[in-house]
């Protein structure tokens, strides 16, 4: 099976092709089912090649496809080992149960092909980033993530907030990608080789720790960017302007864990840099408070899953920062099934309300759509942390291994576990204000529950985020082992094996979660008044968390003006064409014959050869400068 | 008693190919005063006959008698290579051209003409192993090409932009040949490896004269690659040129230039190459920021080819300060195809003899045209250096080189101006894909459409397998 592993990136990328040169031939539902039964068929593959990781006897194997470029260890190979198995599993599946979603989410839409074409070309482009062999074919699919999710949070481009959306996402996350390429030119600098394996095998020989420290914050820098970490997370928000199906698979399930999985991936160079894992921890706890905090005001619903998805993000780094690699990849897969299953059900919510989503113009809404709620619900426990659904095994063991690691990092568990009671707070919240209470919106709203199409991915989704966190408990190790081939020889950072001591910290983590659940289900399961004035009552504080701490003007203010006028002031100076059209603009001024020659005199050539002339000077007086 | 010069004609064939080409297009026009299907068929010999020519001096190609015409020509595997590169571009220039060179009627066989002459011209220049050769070859080249430029002489534009190049350009021959004259001063020598011998022998005593000629010959070359702070001509020439021949100007016109420059400076005073390398490079720098920063505010298509090309030849400058010919050489082999095709669906959509094409006419290409959108989008991609596409491979090679020579900040500014220039060509597919078209009917493609194949195959097939052309480059090394 594992010689047909290239058929899980062809598969996807067959369908986009076939879609973008027939879709508009194939009529509106089976575009969709051919999207989804592409990913589906590559998960199945997916799966069976990776039944032997699972019997525990397989060794890490790569599979070369061709030569790229040989030269610099850049060949286009499949690295197929427990940690790709399980990253390809999770994109394919909760890849396959959004596409199911998106047939009914996108029904009627005009360029319903268009939207299926780019879903799968995304898959294909993840599945190369995690199944990739080396840095060079990772960064390519990278890259291509990169674009696509661009594509697709610009999807309904009239929307002009959805192409500024997209625009900001664009910019932000090349800020990012810099840092990652700079980095990976340090590391090729160093190995002579793109190879992971090439890499791994001489990081003891050839790092030093500073150069080690470099490269690990290098890749923070590019993993910030994905990852939307501090301080640039700033496009997440925004990036909701996307369709809900793409929030879920690419805003939360996907490529926003691409951060994660460098890291993680990279764990044997982090090895030699417990500063620069340091860092990552610090950022990831930093970014967890601060966003939960966003997320308890937000109105908007998608607006809090965002905030929230930045935030539980943040626990993950905080895992691996920790070297709690395990821990944080684990945490990276129940989040893909709650926080997908959550988006959906915000998804659901939406369609049912004819595209609101503001929540105080919900409410009330159980009765009408029974399913959905019950599901979100389970969604909802999961991320607070509620056991045993799937968030608590992972959070709680990601702060179990944070508190082990003692020192700096007792400073971090105290972060995550306030950040773990804000989280329940504000999951509740928002599910109160929208499935209980008097119904807020307006009478010709005609909430229905959604089609089966859209509710049995939900219900699916549940079940995973009911029993996915007992693959992984400290009665039972099976993710932990199952994971223990892809890090050898790295030292991966556990919870105590003293069982008092878990106790404790599990208790804890089960009071902040249920402190949060039930202070968020007794203020808002009273009337709108009420919790209105509970909202008042933390003015300023409040307002400054709904309005996100003001980052977005900040970054205006301080890089976005001035950028521009910088590039307005470049362009004036260097080309006026642009101002007042160069050429065009001369020609018409001119008339009549033998006028050609007017625009010699208006200075346009002359000014060109003063700028030649000086250029000239220049070259010349530092090479004789410079070689005498 | 002089000695004649021993006379190696498979040497020159090739350009003597062109050359004789160029005068039967004229010659049967006077006659026979054919159809356009006739000039096509012998211009299209003719560049074929030119191209089996310069393969049979491939094979034929020994270190030994690289050297012909006592010195003044070389025939190593760097002058072949960049060759065929020029012979390439002439045959796509002219089938992207082809529906303009059709629509000027009786003066066709001009156009043809002085577009085989131009690459007899550059085609000589890149043989060159003479000072004064090379600028022979250099001037036939210019000058064809700005008579080029103003072949659509109905359009005030385009005269103008011929006018423009003529000046500029003429400007930059006579530094470019003042340059030489100190060169020759300071060492007596025209001769590439006569003065690289020179250098490596002997302590030159006046070493100033030499660094004045050198810095004046990369001047003149630079503003012919149009490198920053010399490319000023560049946009305005890009946009009032026929549409259909820009490509071609602009792609041989660069690769010619950064022939003679890598040559120059890679052959013949590597030795001096201290005080050299720093200038390069910072010619380099203010090409790739310059050129990524203004061609995002473009709001012409051709202005933000032009800029991209500043670009282009600041990131090429790199491989020149890396010292490696082949990177280098697959640098203008990707970028020559690319732009050609670029500049053919600007002739597509803009006309084949129109001036200017406003990103307005993009809006909605995608529904309009999906192959012609399709085909623009791997080019601009390509150009912009994404994962498995040729310029990928293209931009990694210099940058490695780069680096290798220890100019570490060179590469990451370069990085930078990488990221930057992603963001205008993905505008500009963003533009085709995501906005409704302004005007409607489908847009007639002539033979632009074999230049749009070969580009687009170009970008992805050296993308994912590039090692067929990267031994090609690797083996042609100059003397």
């Amino acid at each position: 099976m594992i010689d047909l592993l290239w058929l899980v990136i062809a598969l996807p990328l067959g369908g986009a092709a076939f879609l973008h040169f027939f879709g508009r031939y194939v009529r509106e539902p089976l575009s969709g089912w051919l999207a989804s039964a592409a990913i589906g068929t590559a998960f199945f593959i997916a799966a069976i090649a990776a039944v032997p990781f699972f019997q525990g006897e397989a060794e890490p194997s790569t599979i070369p496809i061709w030569e790229w470029m040989p030269a610099l260890g850049a060949n286009f190979e499949l690295l197929w080992d427990p940690l790709a198995a399980l990253m390809t599993l999770v994109v394919t599946g909760v890849g396959t149960l959004i596409h199911v979603f998106a047939i009914g989410y996108m029904h009627g839409d005009e360029r319903f092909h268009r939207f299926f074409t780019n879903l799968n070309l995304f898959a294909a482009s993840m599945l190369t980033l995690v199944l990739a062999g080396n840095y060079a074919m990772l960064f390519l699919g990278w890259e291509l993530v990169g674009l696509c999710s661009y594509l697709l949070i610009g999807f309904w481009h009239t929307r002009p907030t959805a192409a500024a959306a997209a625009k900001k996402a664009f910019v932000v996350n090349r800020i990012g990608d810099l840092g990652f390429m700079i980095g990976l030119m340090v590391v090729f600098a160093t190995f002579s080789t793109f190879s992971y394996s090439g890499i791994f095998e001489r990081a003891g020989e050839e790092l030093t720790g500073g150069l080690a420290t470099a490269i690990g914050l290098l890749f923070l820098v590019g993993a910030a960017g994905k990852s939307a970490q501090i301080p640039l997370y700033v496009w997440l928000p925004d990036a909701m302007e996307g369709p809900t199906p793409v929030s879920a698979l690419i805003h939360a399930a996907t490529m926003v864990t691409a951060g994660v999985y460098v890291i993680a991936r990279s764990a044997p160079i982090y090895e030699f840099t417990p500063f620069a894992s340091t860092v990552v921890a610090s950022v990831g706890a930093l970014t967890a408070i601060w966003a939960a905090s966003i997320a308890l005001a937000q109105r908007d619903i998608k607006k809090v899953l965002a905030y929230s998805t930045i935030s539980q993000l943040g626990f993950m780094f905080l895992a691996v920062g920790a070297t709690a690699y395990v821990a944080g990849i684990f945490h990276l897969m129940t989040h893909a099934f709650f926080k997908a299953l959550l988006f959906l059900g915000a998804g659901s919510v939406i369609h049912a309300m004819s595209d609101e989503q503001d929540m105080h113009r919900m409410g009330g809404l159980f009765r009408k759509m029974p399913v959905t709620a019950v599901t979100m619900a389970i969604g909802a426990l999961a991320l607070a942390g509620i056991p045993p659904l799937a968030g608590f095994w992972s959070k709680d063991e990601i702060l179990a291994a944070d508190f082990a690691r003692g020192g700096w990092f007792y400073f971090l568990w105290i972060i995550g576990l306030i950040t773990a009671l804000l989280t329940a707070f504000y999951i509740t919240r928002l599910w109160v204000l929208v499935f209980l209470g008097e119904p807020r919106w307006e009478e010709k709203a005609h909430p229905h529950e959604s089609p089966r199409v859209m509710t049995l991915p939900l219900i699916a989704l549940a079940a995973l985020s009911f029993v996915g966190g007992l693959v992984n408990t400290p009665f039972r190790l099976t993710l932990e082992h199952f994971l223990e081939p892809s890090f050898e020889g790295v030292h991966i950072q556990h919870a105590t094996d003293d069982w008092l001591t878990l106790a404790i910290l599990a208790g804890l983590s089960i009071l902040a979660a249920a402190a949060g659940a039930g202070a968020g289900y007794l203020a808002y399961r009273r009337p709108p008044e009420r919790w209105r004035r509970f909202e008042d009552s933390f003015e300023p504080l409040w307002g400054t968390w709904e309005q996100a701490y003001g980052v977005d003007d900040l970054y205006g203010l301080t890089l976005v003006t001035p950028g521009r006028r910088l590039a307005e002031a470049a362009a004036f100076s260097f080309d006026a064409g642009v101002v007042d059209g160069a050429v065009n603009g001369v020609g018409r001024v001119v008339r009549g014959m033998g006028d050609w020659i007017r625009p010699l005199q208006t200075g346009f050539v002359r000014n060109y050869g003063v700028l030649f002339l000086a250029g000239a000077v220049v070259v010349v007086a530092w090479l004789v400068a410079g070689g005498s | 008693m002089i000695t004649p010069p021993e006379i190696s004609w498979l040497a020159i064939a090739p350009d003597l190919a062109l050359t004789l080409g160029a005068a039967l297009v004229l010659l049967v026009d006077v006659q026979w005063k054919p159809v356009a299907r006739v000039h096509a068929w012998v211009s299209g010999v003719t560049v074929a006959v030119a191209a089996g020519l310069t393969v049979a001096q491939w094979i034929q190609a020994a270190p030994a008698d690289a050297l012909a015409f006592s010195g003044l020509i070389t025939m190593d595997g760097f002058a072949i290579f960049t060759r065929l590169v020029l012979i390439a571009a002439t045959a796509l220039g002219l089938a992207a051209g082809w529906r303009f060179v059709a629509g000027l009627g009786r003066r066709g066989a001009e156009a043809i003409a002085l577009v085989l002459l131009a690459t007899s011209g550059f085609s000589l220049m890149v043989a060159s192993n003479n000072l004064v050769m090379m600028f022979m070859g250099l001037e036939v080249g210019s000058i064809a090409l700005y008579v080029v430029a103003g072949l659509a002489r109905e359009r005030r534009e385009s005269e103008e932009a011929a006018i423009k190049y003529f000046l500029l350009g003429s400007f930059a021959s006579a530094i470019f040949i003042y340059g030489v004259a100190l060169i020759y001063a300071g060492t007596g020598q025209f001769e590439i490896v006569g003065i690289r011998d020179l250098l490596a022998g002997f302590v030159v005593s006046s070493p100033a004269v030499i660094y004045i000629g050198v810095g004046l010959v990369v001047v003149g070359l630079a503003f012919k690659v149009s490198a920053a702070p010399f490319h000023a001509w560049a946009p305005d020439v890009y946009q009032g040129a026929p549409a259909g021949l820009v490509g071609y100007m602009a792609t041989v016109a660069k690769v010619a230039g950064f022939a003679a420059i890598a040559r120059i400076l890679l052959t013949g005073v590597l030795d001096l190459s201290g005080s050299w390398l720093p200038v390069v490079a910072g010619i380099s720098v203010v090409s790739m920021l310059l050129g990524s920063v203004l061609a995002l505010v473009q709001g012409d298509v051709r202005r933000l080819l032009a800029y991209s090309g500043v670009s282009h030849a600041g990131f090429i400058m790199t491989g020149v300060v890396g010292g490696a010919t082949d990177a280098v050489l697959f640098y203008l082999a990707i970028y020559a195809i690319q732009l050609i095709g670029a500049f053919a669906v600007v002739a597509v959509v803009a006309g084949p003899d129109a001036a200017g094409s406003s990103i307005d006419q993009y809006r909605g290409l995608g529904r309009r045209s999906p192959l012609l959108a399709g085909a623009f989008t791997v080019i601009l991609l390509g150009m912009g250096g994404l994962p498995v596409t040729s310029g990928f491979v293209a931009k990694f090679g210099v940058f490695t080189g780069a680096w290798a020579e220890g100019y570490e900040w060179l590469v990451i500014v370069a990085v930078v101006a990488t990221v930057v220039a992603l963001a205008f060509y993905i505008r500009v597919i963003v533009v085709m894909y995501m906005d409704e078209a302004q005007e409607e009917g489908t847009l007639r493609i002539g033979p632009e459409r074999w230049v749009l194949v070969l580009a687009v195959a170009a970008t992805i097939l050296w993308g994912i397998f590039p090692a067929s052309l990267l031994d090609l480059a690797a083996d042609a090394l100059p003397i």
